[in-house]
């Protein structure tokens, strides 16, 4: 071995021991977080990398995402050159051509030629996104996030040409054919016939670039590429169950005087090791309607933040023995209030991310802390959530008067009837708002009509808890669903309706949590069950256009997005335009996650941000699928001042398409 | 500090108030019971005292009501309030407001007290009278319908400020003092989750009549309610319609002076 070798051999056992050293520090860091279990069916989580980590999936559902997808593609050839080099200098006479044979070794020459060449330019238009076309998702308040990216950059740029002027040299010299080396062969002009120490050259090359390798290797985990180290891991222990489900929370400790998360150490570790998967690519922030209408959130900045959090608490909690030491509270240095109760748990952000991390989940864990441990929350809050306790539901409404809605209407209530097929879940809007209550007796009307064998529950029916759930109120919630579960389980049925996705996805996901998993079906998935079955006549209206509308909960939380168009598609006289933002990709209407309920004094209101949207490409009409969508879109509409357009939801619209006939 | 706040159990404000069939109180059946609105400003200000004053502070909640009270009670208790004494007894069903004052006095005496904070009137049958009555009973001072309220800067008096037309009106006290509190005073807290699982293990102190010493029910006799009667049905709404304007108001003046015998 050449003295080359042997201090290459020792430079780099040096930095895979420091390596080493720094990924311990970090799973310690990741442990201090609690437990979490649930990471089976490997067979899927290895599909999910190979889709997500070598196919780029997500990352490439963006045109942007192909300069990262060449970026990632290009390192890896470009790292098989430099094995192969390293081990040059260590192994006299080594090479791949001398392992594989030269068609083999020729193949990876040729490729890593190509994509670093299209690695240059994909770092060239990053540099210039970055700085003339500063893309909404790449903005952020953290000049430190940006500089870290083009250093990052640079330094991979560096890399390419070095490798270049490698190879070139090589190709002068003769140890590297040609022709699997067009870009190489090209650069070579610049070394042919000169009067210099090629070998020299070649050498400085080679240990600047090597260098730099082990630099990177050492950098990576403290800089955003951390994301190179924890992606993968994240993306294998990624949620495979339903989106967004909410942990359960235990009450039964009596003594404990703290409930929810106020600092990383309340985390779980799998949410921690989140904040290491995070590319800062902010296609989160991007989709966020909260960031998008200049509220304080961005799911962006938050993981970013968090991330420089727990940089800078790691050293302290590592040294201490155990629990005994405070950790510093994450609100409201790291994320502020006003962050964390703009959200309207859309999801939008964690449909976007490549890497699967969950930000509604964060979010909702610290809204707990604050609401349940603290009492601190927006004034307005306090009001919902007693009335909530009192009259189960969020508007000050007497509970008695729940089933007001339905009288004279002959609607079969659960306790007269005991038994039947479909449970008619009303929800609150459908009981108390009164467009929510125009949609309950569209709804019911059409049951009748299909002679559906259903119930409601009347005033036995309360709140499901979905709304005090994400508001953080978990205590709030387990009493409301614990009491609906004990209802429901007096009578005899098969499967539930509902015409909120709130109600939907919460009877869905979270009862079983609770112990209680009954077949959910949401009215549009319903009704058009009874139209296929020849139950309900589609009907017609008169020349009507108009656009769906997705809600949060029914289309990216629960993947309804074909029914509702189908079923408005068999109504005559429907054109049915869409959305520039729809399907899994909907933009909220601002009702979710308890901001129905909340004032929205900063920035631009949600709900006109859609409505707006709605005018410029003059859908037409709008039909929703869930009461509170329709609620927003209609002050939307109102403060817009627009009074020609209607807003739909589809029972109404089919209930329309009848009494035209 | 020896802080006692004062808490009533009543309908809540959404809940359909109907009259017993017996005419001796309303149906409760259907009905959902609260702390009284204007009490709960009382709980807030009775704890942000002590929290302010710290040390050996406490605040003990009073409440005369049937036993169903006790989750009311634990509410406060969840807020924050450190004790309490529930005046539960078979004979105290419906009292008048002069029986009520004269048995909370007498159990607050027995308590001690440096200061009373309470609502200015109960949201139920709003007669307002039993914080004057517990004034009268125990010789203190009593101010009413507060909109703010401190300590001077020694502890020794109250200043307490309230609305009147046009202005504000500040007041000074001796104390002990018991004081009204009206809406707009503070925002009552809301429980946190550590305070209601503390609230549960809380003491709350049951005395009857007898155990407050009392032989026979004070003050009987001086008011009592006779009856309560609903509301008279609401009328039904009938639309005069005429061709011509003037002859609907006609014909309304006819059935105003003749139907209605109003005019």
């Amino acid at each position: 071995m050449t003295v080359e070798g042997i201090v290459l051999v020792v430079l780099f056992a040096a930095t895979l021991v420091v390596f080493g050293f720094v990924v311990r520090m970090l799973i310690r860091t990741l442990l201090l977080g609690k437990p979490q279990g649930g990471f089976g069916d490997p067979l899927r989580r290895f599909w999910s990398v190979i889709v997500h980590v070598a196919g780029q999936a997500r990352v490439l559902s963006q045109p942007a995402g192909l300069g990262h997808f060449l970026i990632f593609w290009g390192f890896i050839f470009i790292t098989l050159g430099t094995i192969e080099h390293m081990l040059g200098m260590i192994i006299p006479g080594f090479s791949y051509t001398a392992i594989f044979g030269s068609a083999v070794a020729g193949w990876i020459s040729l490729l890593q030629d190509l994509l670093a060449l299209l690695v240059l330019f994909a770092i060239i238009y990053s540099l210039y996104r970055r700085f003339i076309i500063r893309p909404v998702r790449l903005k952020i308040d953290d000049p430190a996030a940006r500089n870290e990216a083009v250093f990052i950059l640079s330094l991979i740029f560096i890399l390419i040409l070095l490798m270049y002027c490698i190879k070139a040299i090589g190709i002068v010299e003769g140890t590297i054919d040609e022709s699997y080396a067009p870009v190489s062969r090209i650069v070579s002009g610049l070394f042919e016939g000169r009067d210099i120490d090629l070998g020299l050259m070649e050498s400085v090359f080679a240990w600047i670039h090597h260098l730099i390798i082990f630099f990177f290797l050492l950098y990576v985990p403290f800089s955003k590429h951390i994301h190179i180290l924890g992606a993968i891991p994240n993306i294998y222990l990624r949620n495979l169950g339903p989106m967004g489900t909410l942990s359960r929370m235990d009450f039964e400790d009596e003594t404990a005087d703290k409930f929810g998360n106020s600092e990383l150490r309340d985390f779980t570790w799998k949410q921690l090791l989140d904040l290491y998967a995070c590319t800062e690519c902010g296609r989160c922030q991007a989709a966020c309607p909260a960031f998008l209408t200049d509220k304080p959130l961005s799911p962006f900045r938050m993981i970013h933040r968090m991330r420089g959090h727990l940089t800078d608490e790691r050293k302290r909690l590592l040294n201490s023995a155990g629990d005994d030491i405070e950790g510093t509270p994450i609100i409201p240095e790291t994320v502020t209030e006003d962050e964390i109760w703009a959200c309207t748990t859309c999801g939008a952000c964690m449909q976007e991310c490549p890497p699967f991390i969950e930000h509604v989940q964060k979010i909702v864990d610290l809204r707990r802390y604050l609401v349940m441990t603290e009492s601190r929350f927006p004034s307005e809050m306090q009001p919902v959530f007693k009335n909530m306790e009192v009259n189960y539901n969020p508007w000050s409404m007497g509970y008695s008067t729940r089933a007001d809605w339905a009288e004279g209407l002959d609607i079969p209530l659960a306790s007269e009837k005991k038994e039947f097929d479909v449970l008619f879940w009303v929800g609150c809007s459908g009981s108390f708002d009164a467009r929510g209550q125009n949609i309950s007796r569209a709804l019911s009307s059409l049951l009748k009509k299909a002679e559906v064998d259903f119930a409601i529950l009347g005033t036995e029916e309360i709140c499901c808890g979905e709304t005090a759930r994400r508001m953080g109120n978990e205590y709030l919630a387990q009493t409301l669903i614990e009491a609906n579960i004990e209802t429901m389980k007096k009578y005899s049925f098969n499967r539930i309706l509902t015409f909120c996705p709130h109600g939907l996805n919460t009877f869905r996901v979270e009862y079983p949590q609770f112990g209680f998993e009954r077949p959910v079906i949401h009215h549009s998935e319903f009704l058009l069950e009874l139209v296929r079955e020849g139950r309900l006549p589609a009907g017609a209206v008169e020349i009507k256009k108009g656009a769906y509308h997705d809600s949060c909960y029914l289309g990216r939380y629960n993947d309804i997005i074909d029914q509702p168009r189908e079923l408005i598609k068999m109504i005559d006289g429907v054109s049915l335009s869409e959305f520039g933002r729809h399907g899994k990709r909907s933009f909220c209407c601002g009702a979710g996650g308890g901001r129905m309920w909340m004032e929205e004094d900063i920035g631009k209101r949600i709900n006109e941000e859609r409505v707006d949207e709605s005018l410029e490409l003059g859908v037409g009409d709008i039909f929703t699928a869930c009461p509170f969508c329709l609620t927003m879109f209609e002050d939307g509409l109102k403060s817009r001042n627009i009074e020609n357009i209607k807003v739909l939801d589809i029972a109404e619209l089919m209930v329309e398409a009848y009494s035209a006939e | 500090m020896k802080i006692i706040v004062l808490l009533k159990r009543v309908p809540d404000t959404e809940a359909k108030i109907l009259i017993n069939q017996e005419g001796t109180g309303i149906r409760k059946d259907g009905v959902k019971f609260v702390i009284n609105t204007y009490d709960e400003y009382g709980i807030e200000e009775g704890l942000k005292l002590k929290e302010k004053l710290g040390g050996d502070s406490k605040v003990t909640v009073f409440c005369l009501g049937p036993e169903e009270s006790t989750e009311v009670i634990r509410t406060a208790l969840a807020m924050g309030a450190d004790d309490a004494v529930h005046i539960c007894d078979p004979a105290l069903e419906s009292p008048a407001p002069f029986t009520t004052s004269a048995v909370l006095a007498k159990a607050i005496k027995d308590e001690g007290f440096d200061i009373i904070f309470c609502g200015k009137q109960g949201i139920d049958d709003d007669t307002a009278q039993v914080q004057g009555g517990i004034a009268e009973a125990l010789g203190i001072p009593q101010v009413n319908i507060a909109s703010s309220f401190e300590l001077s800067e020694d502890g020794s008096r109250a200043l307490i400020g309230r609305r009147i037309e046009g202005g504000n009106e500040k007041i000074e006290s001796a104390l002990p003092v018991i004081v009204t509190c009206d809406k707009g005073i503070n925002e009552p807290r809301y429980a946190s989750l550590p305070g209601i699982m503390k609230a549960k293990k809380k003491e709350i102190r049951t005395r009857t009549l007898a155990d407050l010493g009392f032989d026979e029910m004070p003050a009987a006799g001086r008011s009592k309610i006779l009856k309560w009667l609903p509301l008279p049905k609401g009328g039904e709404c009938r639309m005069v319609e005429a061709e011509e304007v003037s002859d609907a108001v006609k014909e309304l003046a006819r059935l105003l002076r003749e139907e209605a015998k109003i005019i």
